[in-house]
């Protein structure tokens, strides 16, 4: 694994759950390498290597995606689909993390092919634990197919 | 002898006379009082009485009753001033039957100029009676008819025009008779009568056509019109009648229920729309309270618990039980939002019916709450548990929820006993959850089910107070009812059913 290689792109555009998910990413030791997209557009931007981040490689990761739902200028909806839209992205491993199951486009989220859809727990332990499972199973577990 | 020859070939002139006048005719001879002293055949077998029975009897005999008394006695002050009596009599039968006679009276007087006998020559003119009684009844029932009714000839002249006619066109037959037919017809409408007029020659009928006419007045009346061939008695076409009805009022009734329907569905589409409005903003509203109301919730929990984590050490006793207090207070927050909004779901969520098998599903739920190895024990035992129809999700919730109660409310007794079984009460099943928990005073059970109601202080049994309402709407969705008797510190037993009551039969 190259050192510049991003593993997980974090797209969230809310301070205090990007704080809270950036520490459990740290307590489990999985913040080597994150990339933190404060809205949809910033997100595509690096997926796709593209505005500021032109000359990445696309084909470079990220190696998993936790994306929040609800974010300014582009959601996380239309997210999801581009990066499932296109070939080169559509096997990068996307976790959605969102406030409830209340959002109407749950059923959405799966038809566009997300790999995992967890609810944010109010509860601060349970919350740090499902961040730090999730990241740990999609690193470690799922290893991407070999080119 | 030439006398006599004469006198005997005059006699047999008067008698083929006679002869062929009773042949024709019916004859009686009466005397000046009236008393019957002839009566030919033709009289007797109209009359029906013998010869024996009617002589020696006057006409009162016949007198059918039909006729005033001025009339009988214009007849008698008639021929007894010696002149002729003639008109029509009706008259009765021996078996009750009545016949008609046109009669002629002719007294013959003696030498003083008093009549000696009358002579009555009559002919049978029942049949002609009946057929002009039954043209006054037919004239008697289109004069009284309300439809207008009005005969007219190929040629579309109007030739009969009843008072029915003279009330809806406005139109005297005197008016209107002579006149063509399209004196009612508005000027746009003028070509439907050759149409009507060509259709008739042929022999055909227009039935119940809806068309409008112009009143005399100039008024327009909408109308639904008959028109009929009138065929002579050799078949041949000679006329029309036509029978038009004034259907204005029906005609705007029927225009006021088109629009009232049109109103009515109007309105049910702008109500839906505005209940559609209605959802979409409880469900907007429900989306902002689960997401936007639960973001800063888990700030103040999160950071709270941070705080404890890494600086716990460092704050005094005091500090880190406040923050714990504000940690406890955002995630009870947390809690009544979830369940606040499971329980809206609810009433959104379809119910999806289908067979469930109870006692595997209560076996489950009772794995999940009271797993075996579990330090506190509780003794379950569980009766026979009918299946029953029922949304399973929904079904799980509602055992659930009464279980989990059942085992919070017994905690600290020994033994704890839940029980669960199922009564047949008229056909209806019902199911129970019992427990020898800490139950409660039955004053307060109108409580029981309210959102966010709860019996127990917080500090002696956690909860939000939620998860017997739900209990409730999930029963009360299925059609059943939901109730529960108890004593306090002796236990609680919760009742359901999922069906609508039926009191008859089974």
């Amino acid at each position: 694994m190259m050192n510049n290689e991003i593993e997980i792109l974090l797209v969230e555009d809310n301070p205090d759950d990007l704080e809270m998910t950036l520490r459990a990413l740290r307590k489990a030791k999985l913040a080597n390498n994150i990339q933190v997209a404060r809205d949809g557009a910033e997100a595509l931007d690096f997926i796709f290597a593209q505005g500021a981040h032109l000359g990445r490689k696309v084909e470079n990761g990220p190696r998993v995606i936790l994306l929040d739902l609800k974010l300014p200028k582009i959601d996380g909806l239309e997210v999801l689909r581009r990066v499932k839209g296109d070939p080169r992205t559509k096997i990068i491993p996307v976790v959605v993390l969102t406030s409830s199951q209340e959002q109407p486009d749950v059923a959405e989220c799966y038809k566009l092919g997300v790999n995992s859809y967890i609810v944010k727990p109010v509860n601060f332990e349970r919350f740090a634990a499902a961040v730090s499972e999730l990241g740990m199973y999609w690193m470690l577990l799922n290893q991407p197919p070999k080119v | 002898m030439a006398a006599d020859q004469q006198l005997k070939e005059s006699l047999k002139e008067l008698h083929d006379l006679k002869a062929a006048l009773d042949e024709h005719s019916i004859v009686a001879i009466t005397d000046s009082q009236g008393k019957i002293t002839y009566v030919n055949d033709k009289f007797c077998s109209i009359s029906r009485y013998s010869r024996d029975e009617l002589l020696g009897q006057d006409h009162r005999l016949i007198n059918s009753g039909h006729h005033p008394k001025e009339f009988i006695r214009d007849l008698w002050s008639t021929i007894a001033r010696g002149k002729v009596w003639h008109g029509e009599i009706k008259n009765k039968a021996k078996d009750g039957s009545f016949y008609w006679v046109d009669t002629t009276i002719v007294p013959f007087l003696d030498d003083q100029g008093k009549p000696r006998q009358y002579v009555a020559i009559r002919t049978d003119i029942t049949g002609r009676k009946h057929f002009e009684e039954a043209q006054e009844r037919l004239v008697a029932i289109i004069n009284s008819s309300d439809d207008a009714i009005v005969g007219k000839t190929l040629d579309g002249i109007i030739t009969d025009w009843n008072p029915g006619a003279e009330e809806l066109f406005g139109y005297t037959a005197a008016e209107a008779v002579g006149k063509p037919m399209t004196l009612i017809f508005p000027p746009e409408l003028i070509n439907e009568e050759a149409g009507i007029l060509a259709g008739i020659a042929r022999g055909e009928s227009v039935k119940h056509y809806e068309t409008v006419r112009v009143r005399k007045d100039g008024r327009r009346v909408e109308v639904s019109v008959t028109v009929s061939p009138i065929l002579n008695h050799a078949g041949k076409i000679v006329g029309a009648s036509k029978v038009a009805r004034d259907i204005t009022d029906r005609k705007r009734a029927q225009a006021q229920i088109l629009q009232l329907n049109a109103d009515l569905e109007a309105r049910v589409v702008r109500r839906t729309a505005e209940l559609e409005a209605a959802n979409k903003e409880l469900e907007a509203f429900s989306y902002s309270v689960s997401h936007d109301l639960r973001a800063p919730l888990r700030a103040i929990n999160g950071f709270a618990g941070i705080v404890l984590e890494e600086y716990g050490s460092q704050l005094p006793d005091e500090g880190r039980r406040y923050l714990e207090r504000v940690r406890n207070g955002g995630q009870r927050m947390g809690e009544l939002i979830d369940d606040l909004l499971a329980f809206a779901r609810l009433s959104r969520q379809l119910l999806n019916r289908q067979p469930v098998n109870t006692g595997r599903l209560v076996q489950e739920v009772l794995e999940e709450l009271n797993p075996p190895g579990n330090k506190r024990q509780v003794e379950t035992r569980m009766g026979e548990l009918p299946a029953c129809q029922g949304d399973p999700a929904l079904l799980k919730q509602v055992w659930t929820n009464l279980l989990s109660n059942a085992i919070k409310y017994t905690c600290g007794r020994t033994p704890a006993v839940v029980e669960i079984g199922c009564e047949q009460n008229n056909g209806q099943k019902i199911f129970f959850v019992r427990d020898n928990g800490v139950g409660f005073d039955m004053q307060y059970a109108n409580k029981l089910f309210g959102v966010f109601q709860r019996l127990h202080r917080a500090d002696q049994f956690e909860g939000t107070g939620v998860g017997l309402a739900i209990v409730q709407r999930i029963v009360h969705r299925h059609g059943g009812r939901v109730w529960a008797t108890a004593e306090p510190e002796r236990g609680a037993t919760f009742f359901f059913t999922l069906e609508k009551e039926h009191h008859d039969e089974q």
